[in-house]
């Protein structure tokens, strides 16, 4: 029996005539519909069966009668499964139960629904704004139908931080909204005792572009792939993909294999082109300006590359629903290979000449510590979760393109801190290379001048649902498409990998110097305006306070205790 | 091992030596296929909007300015140069071409106009009427685009489902003083 088929089952019993729909048509993904009071039921029977909780999707379903609808999707990693568990609350009360004592990950995603769709949740430790800033009127809920995208309040005439109070015997140092060790706007007020790092608030949805509300509003189908690869500047490829993957997989489209091939190449070039560029902003966070300058240089070879291919260094604009719009033929696969040669043998002269260097040692080693519990709990993914020796990826866990074709290692590491990621970023270079090559290989006895995308025989069927997810240079991104009508989403959800970290980042600072900050920070790679991607249109502040005063003085203390 | 570690790293960079480009002081083209400035060839254009209607960036415009001359406006300002307007052209009347260097302070001068001659349609001649509650979205159901070239913006439809009253009821709303807890 299938690990499917059992948790059905399981769910079935556990839970009786509460579990109302499974439908288990797609492998690898189980969409679940249940009645809005088992929602928390089931949440804890997946978490105690070993699920991996991601993100939450909620959408404004009041136009079909149904509500609010409210999506939780967890990942079983070892048994290549997604779980998508859905409910629906009515207009005039949509109050759902809030798990986000259960699962500390969900804290951010059910207070993004509390401010853009006007969701409430029963038991949130914390429901406050997260997403909009101060003086976003109270009442109107962006997310919502009858909002437009383009809705301008007026803002408010002051615009100061209104920030927390220290808790009693420190000191606050606020980092940005802008600041040279980060490299996009967001705010933390960092708490120290003299040089060390007591607690911190973080502030951020500051860069807010409403993509996902566009999505549903104004572009169709085959746009969205290009916009989506603007939600960030580094991972863009994966976004699209993820996008694509999310509607093929809702509409049941079977895309050409070259495509998928295709594909994989370009996830891995920009993996190699973000590592090497955060090995660089690492070095150069830590003052070791040689690993920025000599990374740096090998990477721009992969963005010339990427330019050759594509047309263009990083918008790659390569995917469309169904396939790709460029192929790779023989000669252009052989120019690839001759520059990963290259890069392989610069890369392995780099890290034999930084990665014994002392100062890198001091600098990382112990610095960041988060234990493997602490991760799990968290939800931490990509090369943060397994510098912390889990080794969850989503390209061996969850297949996708042609990942199930080759053959590459997960690399992990289990010093839990800096050094960890580090080692984990660089060594997997070398894995991305070798997946390359290998796509290189197969794609050259594929038959060539197949087309490279599928056409659409008809619209896109609404109301399906497309789970998708992409391992990015960073981690996991998740995609959650609902399909609509007018030939565009009804409902797109991007959940970026920041998303997950950037709640875990206080635990991290916990008791470290103030001077490794910026590295520490730094190691999630924080990608802001992935993680900011929904919604408002002028800047602003979002309220966010990730743990409660007491919480952390609590963590705080078992730290203690615990050394 | 400091030391040897250090002279390791000495010899990577004088290895590389000199990797800055001499830009812009010398030129440096772009690569074949390279996705730059899309051009507009106005002797193969037919007006047909496909251009118009999938620019992601909705940077291509469309006014019809009677039932006979439409006119095509482009302003690259917004331009991700994606070439999906090139893909999808009918006519090929679009390439994109290896232009990247487009920094200006004026915008006019990355602006592609297009004045074209529309032949009246005998069959519909754009002119049955709908039964749609607004006079913009019965416009564009017949075919016609009305975008504003002037702040150069896309209208696609009326947004009259939003109620104002909705804004107006919150306009007296104050920032919070402290922070609730
Ligand atoms: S290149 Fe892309 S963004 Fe630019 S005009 Fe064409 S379709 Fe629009
Ligand atoms: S440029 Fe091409 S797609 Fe655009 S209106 Fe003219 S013929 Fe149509």
């Amino acid at each position: 029996m299938s690990r499917a088929e059992e948790l059905s089952r399981r769910l079935r019993e556990e839970l009786g005539n509460l579990v109302l729909d499974l439908e288990t048509g797609t492998p690898g993904r189980l969409f679940i519909d249940v009645s809005k009071e088992a929602l928390g039921k089931v949440a804890a029977s997946l978490k105690n069966q070993g699920a991996r909780y991601q993100a939450a999707v909620a959408y404004d379903a009041r136009k079909t009668g149904q509500g609010f609808g409210l999506i939780h999707t967890f990942a079983f990693d070892r048994d290549s499964l997604l779980v998508a568990v859905r409910t629906f609350a009515p207009e005039d009360d949509p109050e759902f139960e809030s798990i986000t004592p259960l699962i500390p990950g969900a804290g951010w995603s059910e207070r993004e629904y509390i401010d853009l769709l006007g969701l409430k949740f029963k038991n949130h430790p914390e429901p406050r704004r997260l997403v909009l800033s101060d003086d976003w009127p109270e009442g109107i809920h962006p997310l919502r139908r009858d909002v437009p995208h383009d809705l301008m309040p007026p803002a408010a005439e002051e615009v100061a931080f209104r920030l927390e109070k220290a808790p009693a015997g420190t000191s606050i140092i606020p980092f940005g909204p802008f600041h040279a060790s980060l490299h996009e706007p967001a705010h933390f007020s960092v708490y120290v005792d003299g040089e060390d790092i007591k607690g911190c608030e973080y502030r951020g949805f500051m860069t807010h572009r409403g993509i996902e509300k566009l999505a549903q509003t104004e572009l169709t189908y085959n746009e969205v792939p290009f916009v989506a690869e603007r939600i960030c500047g580094i991972c863009g490829s994966v976004h699209s993909v993820n996008y694509a993957q999310a509607v093929e997989a809702a509409a049941g489209l079977k895309i050409p294999r070259r495509a998928e091939f295709i594909r994989t190449v370009m996830l891995e070039i920009e993996r190699l082109h973000s590592h090497l560029l955060w090995l660089g902003v690492a070095g150069h966070l830590i003052g070791f300006d040689t690993v920025f300058m000599q990374s740096w240089r090998i990477r721009e070879k992969i963005m010339w590359l990427a330019e050759k291919i594509t047309g263009n260094r990083k918008t790659y604009g390569m995917v469309i629903i169904g396939g790709v719009r460029r192929d790779i033929e023989r000669q252009r696969a052989s120019e690839i290979r001759v520059v990963l040669t290259e890069v392989e043998k610069e890369m392995l002269a780099l890290e034999k000449a930084i990665l014994k260097d002392k100062a890198i040692h001091k600098r990382t080693k112990g610095v960041g510590h988060l234990s493997k519990e602490a991760a799990v709990s968290w939800n931490l993914v990509g090369p943060v979760a397994r510098a912390r020796g889990l080794a969850i990826d989503v390209r061996k866990d969850h297949p996708y393109a042609a990942y199930d074709e080759v053959d590459f290692e997960v690399v992990t590491a289990d010093s839990c801190d800096v050094w960890g990621t580090l080692v984990v970023r660089v060594k997997e270079v070398y894995e991305a290379i070798r997946i390359i090559n290998q796509c290189l290989d197969k794609l050259g006895r594929l038959p060539e001048h197949e087309p490279l995308s599928l056409v659409l025989e008809g619209p896109v069927p609404s109301g399906r649902q497309g789970l998708s997810v992409v391992e990015a240079p960073r981690g996991e991104a998740v995609h959650y498409v609902l399909t609509g009508d007018d030939n565009r989403p009804e409902r797109w959800r991007v959940r970026a990998p920041t998303y997950a970290h950037l709640q875990a980042v206080p635990d991290m600072l916990l008791n470290n110097k103030l001077a490794d900050f910026p590295i520490i920070v730094g190691q999630i790679d924080p990608c802001i305006s992935c993680t900011d991607r929904v919604l408002v249109i002028k800047l602003g502040q979002g309220r966010a306070e990730l743990l409660q005063k007491q919480e952390l003085e609590r963590i705080s203390r078992s730290r203690r205790k615990e050394r | 091992m400091w030391l040897w570690n250090k002279i390791k790293q000495l010899a990577i960079s004088f290895r590389a030596g000199k990797v800055t480009l001499g830009y812009p002081f010398e030129p440096r083209p772009a690569p074949e296929g390279f996705r730059g400035q899309p051009v507009w060839d106005h002797t193969r254009c037919i007006g047909c909007a496909g251009c118009a209607n999938h620019c992601p960036a909705r940077t291509i415009f469309l006014r019809d300015i009677c039932q006979e001359v439409r006119i095509l406006l482009y302003d690259s300002s917004r331009c991700t140069y994606c070439g999906r307007c090139a893909d999808l052209c009918p006519e090929k009347a679009i390439t994109m071409s290896q232009n990247f260097e487009l920094a200006t302070d004026n915008r006019q001068d990355i602006t592609q106009t297009i004045e074209l001659f529309m032949m009246t349609c005998q069959r519909c001649g754009r002119c049955y009427d709908l039964e749609i509650k607004n006079y913009l979205d019965k416009l564009s159901s017949l075919g016609y685009r009305y975008d504003c070239l002037e702040v150069r913006k896309v209208i696609h439809r009326a947004t009259a489902d939003f109620s104002p009253d909705m804004l107006e009821k919150t306009s007296s709303y104050q920032r919070p003083d402290s922070l609730e807890k």
